[in-house]
């Protein structure tokens, strides 16, 4: 080969190389542009959905109306106090049920292989398509029609079944991507699988399973269905107040459920907040 | 990377979490949650005219000695009614709190059925199956209010009170006549220069009683409607939901008609009086058009003669001035109470709502029950027993 | 990552495996017994839900079915009132609206999740994650009451008009512009999936471990490519994860879709048309939840819509194993 071919073919190599760098560059700002416009795309509805909620409730938001037991429409001095608490106390007890349910079946998934455990990870995402609604009729059959009464029980039962198979999932997957090494290790030292599912497993995907658990969370929060079922009267949750108010003739009782929802998301920011930081502060420590 | 943690973050987030839910289980356990706080019976034993605090009469209504909470579920339809006529009763006795749930007659009908409320409420009284289907024995029920079904529309350059008979109404229902032009309205309406705009009907979605209102005026008029749906006996549940859009409880039809122009829909008649709707003249039985109005209602409501649980329909009645789309509203309770104070409080609100409380009627777009609808609802409430099973109350 | 799609730890062939499987012991060892007793317990209590669940719901819908027989599952007519009961349309409108809800969801929730993960910088990505997953926690009938009062006019007056009168894709929008229809009902359910896709897969993302991305840059990917080739693929379990929840809730979700799909249990002619789902039909149906023909089939609906749900798991999970269960990118290499 004659030095001059020799030269040409390396600058053809490297204009080939260069033409397609700079092809791969264009390509890349573009798709960055695009997930950009994405992001964009993924806030906007929360934006409008927070702009006209917040137009809409708030005028009836003051303190009385977080601290006032409801009065009929039209009535002043009213305010939403009983949904509150009968929502932090469905919530509450909802959460004691299904978060340890949830932690061990998750266990119990990442640290098996085999039919069972398969069978158990395909039910648990079946079950997140099942309505709401169906799982409060289940609710409803199991524990309000037996004892000829609605109960607060029974809400949250119907809520941690809700909540339950999202849990699962997400916790297995943070367990899975997060801590399988370091699980392997742990065993490998031979330390106790209980002892490293808790200091090692739990910890260090602790992050992540706030993550998944709070969606669940968020979204049983946010539920009424189930409620519809299970509660009494429309007094006692946030959401179910929503739904009645929501659908009364009198604009001020809508102007009630808007507030009533403004207070559900802030409720729900305070608790992802205060969740994260909680899971900040305890993997920070393991560190 | 296996440090020994420390194990006091851990604990630390669990113990806070603890408190954090034990402080919320026992603030809502703290604050009012059904059933009054108050003991019960009164401190101090005045004598009243009132008895043996079984009496029923207007000033006897409210008094009573012991703070109950009733909770009822039921119409959509009767809402406003009964939460502005439950409020003013608790003003006048505060004793007795209500809690109603309006999720719509069938969930009123399907608790009270199970004895899970103190009192449900129907805008069609329950059929001989449904009564027999009920846990707790022999269920009363007593009608509380009349209303009647506005046909509301959404036509800008259209009149208002447009006028509309039954053929038309069913041609507009079962997707036969399907823009606002057609001579088909023009001939009936009178008026011939409506816009050329799509027809967008909008039904119930979920079973209601305006619904089943506006079957029965159609299954009673058009026979092309009897022929479309098949029968010849209205249903709750609207029978030709692939024509228009269908639309859940009073607000969601109402929301539409109100935001979209060639909309037209039956809404409870307060539902639309809150929202200034423009309502038709619909045709009645004595060939007059007659809009929906408190006084057409009522003279609706006082064609009832016989009126009973099972002679209950007062659609398309004849009479002068008389609205052909009326139904009275039924409230279900047990005959035999268990608990004689509930019972107490149930009757005497009862009897309070179908007298004194009729004064709230008018201004919410339903009419005060006709004399003898009164007097029937009262005689029904005497038949409400308490725990020993003879009747409690007298007059 | 080393783990595939179906079970717990990889099964490779090596001396690395006996270590592995000496490691992985089935016995219980000294100490043990507790934390197995409590794995066990926590599995069989979800079991135990699951079962009682499929149980009511297979006794109550019973009656149904003896009433309708299995056509129940594709009879066209869904007419309560005349007393048909056939969940043939509403089957296919909730695989539609779904579908369409994915098309919107999983682009922009995965190219979302690129944004916060990749490509934002620190002090957006923490903050705008939260509010995005705080829409995860606006009410369903909030949500629904939304689409209805704003969406609904916005979608009959001026999207629905302008999607019709496009030149090719037009066709897919034609027909009179209610407003509720299968295309809003979609777009709600976007909405309200949305905050799942991003934040799952945001995990999912962030968990691949930098060795990988730093591998492909090495090899002179650009930062795009690093992502799309090393990382997207690295997170493919949890991205599928993702999906399958959001699937999930936008098969079952009932209140919000049955406010703006316009329940017209008949087949859509067209994505503007109004439509009916199985949740949509639930909802309208529940108030005649007393004992009887009408409850019993309501409860069906749900049995079908679990058996739907099952089905579409089962198909997405076979596609994903056949389309690559071994590890794509640099760091199958490695492990």
């Amino acid at each position: 080969m004659s030095v001059a071919s020799a030269v040409s073919r390396r600058e053809l190599v490297r204009a080939a190389a260069q033409r397609s760098l700079t092809r791969r560059r264009i390509n890349g700002r573009i798709a960055q542009a695009l997930c950009a416009v994405a992001a964009v795309a993924s806030v906007a509805p929360l934006v409008a959905l927070l702009y006209y909620t917040i137009s809409r409730g708030a005028q009836v938001l003051s303190w009385g109306f977080l601290v006032n037991a409801p009065t009929p429409p039209g009535i002043p001095g009213g305010g939403i106090s009983t949904a509150i608490t009968g929502s932090a106390e469905i919530v509450g007890l909802a959460l004691v049920i299904a978060i340890p349910i949830a932690l061990l079946a998750a266990l119990f998934l990442f640290e098996r292989s085999g039919r069972l455990a398969a069978a158990l990870r395909f039910s648990a995402d079946v079950l997140t398509g099942v309505p709401s609604i169906i799982i409060g009729i289940f609710a409803y059959a199991l524990l309000v029609l037996p004892l000829h009464a609605f109960s607060d029980l029974a809400a949250a039962f119907a809520l941690a079944v809700l909540m339950l198979p999202i849990m699962i999932r997400a916790d297995e997957e943070a367990m899975r991507t997060i801590a399988l090494d370091l699980w392997e290790a742990g065993i490998a030292l031979g330390a106790r699988r209980g002892r490293v599912a808790r200091s090692v497993v739990l910890r260090g995907a602790l992050p992540d399973l706030v993550t998944g658990n709070l969606l669940a969370i968020a979204r049983a929060v946010g539920e009424t269905a189930p409620l519809l079922f299970t509660l009494a009267t429309p007094v006692a949750a946030m959401t179910l107040l929503i739904y009645t108010d929501g659908t009364q003739a009198f604009p001020i009782a809508q102007e009630t459920a808007w507030g009533t929802a403004l207070v559900l998301l802030a409720f729900v920011l305070l608790l992802s907040v205060a969740a994260k930081i909680a899971a900040w502060r305890i993997s920070r420590r393991a560190r | 990377m296996i440090t020994r943690p420390s194990a006091r973050g851990w604990k630390n987030t669990l113990v806070g979490l603890s408190a954090l839910a034990l402080v919320s289980v026992i603030a809502a356990c703290g604050s009012t949650s059904g059933g009054g706080s108050t003991p019960s019976g009164s401190a101090t034993a005045t004598p009243s005219p009132c008895g043996s605090n079984t009496v029923l009469s207007a000033t006897c209504d409210t008094e009573t000695q012991a703070s109950v909470t009733l909770t009822g579920a039921g119409a959509n339809s009767i809402e406003p009614f009964f939460e502005t006529v439950f409020y003013e009763y608790n003003q006048k006795n505060s004793r007795t709190t209500v809690n109603y749930s309006p999720a719509g007659s069938s969930v009123g009908v399907s608790d009270i059925q199970q004895a899970t409320v103190n009192f449900g409420d129907s805008e069609i009284p329950m059929t001989s199956s449904q009564l027999s289907a009920a846990t707790g024995g022999t269920v009363l029920q007593i009608p509380v209010d009349l209303g009647g079904v506005a046909i509301s529309y959404n036509v800008p350059g259209a009149p208002a009170n447009l006028k509309l008979d039954g053929p038309t109404l069913a041609g507009i229902f079962d997707g036969s006549i399907t823009n606002w032009d057609s001579p088909l309205i023009a001939t009936v309406s009178g008026v011939s220069n409506l816009p050329n705009l799509a027809i967008k009907p909008v039904h119930r979605a979920d079973a209601s009683g305006p619904g089943y209102d506006l079957e029965q005026y159609l299954i009673d008029t058009a026979p092309a409607w009897v022929t479309a749906i098949g029968t010849s006996t209205p249903s709750r549940t609207w029978p030709l939901a692939t024509v228009g859009i269908g639309e859940q409880l009073n607000t969601g039809v109402a929301t539409y008609v109100s935001q979209t122009s060639g909309s037209v829909g039956f809404v409870e008649y307060g539902y639309a009086l809150q929202n200034g709707f423009v309502n038709a003249a619909i045709l009645d039985a004595a060939g007059a058009y007659v809009a929906p109005t408190e006084a057409s209602i009522a003279l609706a409501g006082a064609q009832a003669a016989n009126l009973s649980s099972t002679n209950f329909n007062v659609v398309n009645e004849t009479g002068a001035g008389v609205y052909p789309l009326a139904n009275f509203s039924w409230t279900l309770v047990y005959q035999k109470q268990s608990d004689t104070t509930t019972a107490i409080a149930l009757g005497k609100l009862l009897d309070w709502v179908v007298t004194t409380g009729q004064q709230d009627a008018a201004a919410l777009g339903y009419s005060p029950l006709p004399a003898n609808v009164a007097s029937l609802a009262q005689k029904t409430i005497l038949e409400i027993e308490g725990s020993t099973g003879t009747p409690l109350f007298s007059s | 990552m080393s783990s595939d799609s179906t079970g717990a730890l990889p099964r490779e062939g090596g001396p690395v495996s006996r270590v592995r499987a000496a490691l992985l012991q089935k016995r219980t060892r000294p100490g043990e017994h507790a934390y197995t007793v409590l794995r066990w317990g926590g599995a069989g209590l979800f079991a135990a839900v699951v079962v009682a669940l499929l149980i009511s719901i297979a006794a109550s819908s019973s009656q149904a079915l003896a009433h309708s027989g299995v056509g129940f599952l594709w009879s066209g007519t869904w007419n309560p009132a005349a007393g048909e009961y056939g969940a043939g349309i509403l089957v296919v409108g909730t695989l539609l609206t779904t579908a369409v809800a994915m098309v919107i969801v999983v682009p922009i929730g995965l190219g979302t999740a690129a944004f916060l993960s990749e490509l934002a910088p620190g002090w957006l990505a923490g903050p705008l994650s939260t509010l995005i997953g705080l829409l995860a926690a606006v009410p369903s009938i909030v949500v629904g009451l939304w689409g209805l009062i704003v969406l609904t006019p916005i979608f009959a007056n001026q999207v629905e008009p302008f999607l019709a009168s496009m030149p090719l894709l037009g066709w897919l929008f034609r027909g009179e512009a209610y407003g509720p229809s299968i295309l809003l009902a979609s777009v709600v359910l976007a909405v309200m999936t949305l905050p799942t896709m991003v934040a799952l897969s945001r995990t999912a993302l962030a968990a691949v471990p930098v060795a990988d991305r730093e591998a492909a840059l090495a090899l002179g990917a650009t930062r795009w490519q690093a992502v799309r080739k090393a990382v997207i693929p690295a997170a493919r379990s949890g991205i599928q994860a993702a999906v399958t929840l959001a699937v999930g809730r936008a098969m079952g979700e009932s209140i919000a879709v049955a406010m703006v799909i316009g329940n017209r249990p008949a087949l859509p002619t067209s994505l503007t048309a109004p439509g009916a789902t199985l949740g949509s039909a639930i909802v309208n149906q529940f108030a005649e939840a007393s004992p009887g023909l009408g409850a019993s089939s309501v409860i069906a609906l749900g049995a079908v819509l679990l058996l739907l749900t099952v089905a579409v798991n089962a198909g997405g999970q076979a596609l994903l194993r056949s389309g690559g269960g071994h590890r794509a990118g640099t760091a199958g290499a490695l492990r």
